[in-house]
């Protein structure tokens, strides 16, 4: 199927496994309160060094305790909950609240990302800064790139 | 490695070169709000991931409100991205505000990616209750 001449690139790559874990999560019913089916949250970015791959999840308003990362079997697993901005008016009965907008994300959220081969989960580091999830995931040293010297 | 570039890919193409002319012909991203009025006012909330206060600017102009902002996530050099779904570093998102509003008593806060905008209706569009007297 794929052309012997034009190899796929590692962007395509990406894509495709992307793609691939929506439709296997797609599935799964959804909760019957939650408005916005298909919101995808956090989005994410993913790139690489010579030396690790580097996730950025775009998930505002939280914090690092409410984050979940893991890794299993090459699966890196970002999940956690984001509650709504304004909680439901259970204690805010007194005012006449109006709605105008309400685009933003609210509940659970997951979101799996295959890793390559040559990640090595041992060498994974996680940061949350200003609403960013960064995630570095070293290479196993044998995948780095090497100039190798012509005797 | 933690030089403080673009995690979002800057195009470089030719057709990116015209922003200098037409800054305001920039491609941005429309951040997700959530908007709530009450008796004291406007609450707005804008998810703007990868802001930082320096990079905010909320302006009031002829009535509108315009909140224009830039994400800065720091990445190691020789970053090569491989699968974007936050293209454009760049958020911007106008609304029209009702004279009701004090736009002199806005207050602005940003956390965590999440801005938290209050706009005050003004002392006199304030809900009142009227007594009403009988004789």
């Amino acid at each position: 199927m794929s052309d012997l001449y034009s190899r796929p690139s590692p962007f395509s790559e990406f894509d495709r496994l992307q793609r691939e874990m929506a439709s296997l999560f797609s599935g799964f019913p959804s909760s019957i309160r939650s408005g916005r089916s298909g919101a995808t949250f956090p989005y994410v970015n993913i790139g690489a060094t010579d030396d690790s791959i580097e996730i950025v999840a775009f998930a505002p308003g939280l914090s690092a305790g409410e984050l979940d990362v893991s890794i299993d079997k090459g699966l890196l697993t970002i999940a956690g909950e984001r509650k709504p901005a304004r909680p439901d008016a259970s204690g805010d009965t007194r005012d006449d609240v109006r709605t105008y907008a309400q685009e933003r994300f609210s509940g659970a959220f997951r979101r799996v990302i295959e890793l390559p081969q040559n990640a090595d989960p041992d060498k994974v580091q996680a940061r949350y800064t200003n609403g960013c999830l960064s995630i570095t995931v070293g290479k196993r040293e044998a995948s780095k790139p090497r100039a190798i010297t012509v005797q | 490695m933690n030089d403080r570039t673009q995690v979002a890919e800057r195009d470089q193409k030719p057709a990116a070169r015209r922003e200098a002319d037409q800054p305001s012909r920039r491609m941005t991203l429309t951040p997700a709000v959530d908007v709530f009025e009450d008796s004291q006012g406007i609450t707005l909330w804008a998810d703007l991931p990868g802001v930082t206060k320096d990079k905010l600017e909320v302006k009031v102009h002829d009535g509108n409100l315009y909140i224009e902002a830039e994400a800065v996530v720091p990445t190691p050099t020789g970053l090569r991205l491989q699968h974007a779904e936050i293209r454009e570093p760049r958020f911007a998102r106008a609304f029209s505000l009702s004279p009701d509003f004090d736009t002199s008593k806005i207050d602005a806060n940003l956390q965590d990616g999440v801005l938290k905008l209050t706009v005050p209706r003004r002392d006199e569009a304030r809900p009142r209750r009227i007594e009403v007297q009988t004789n």
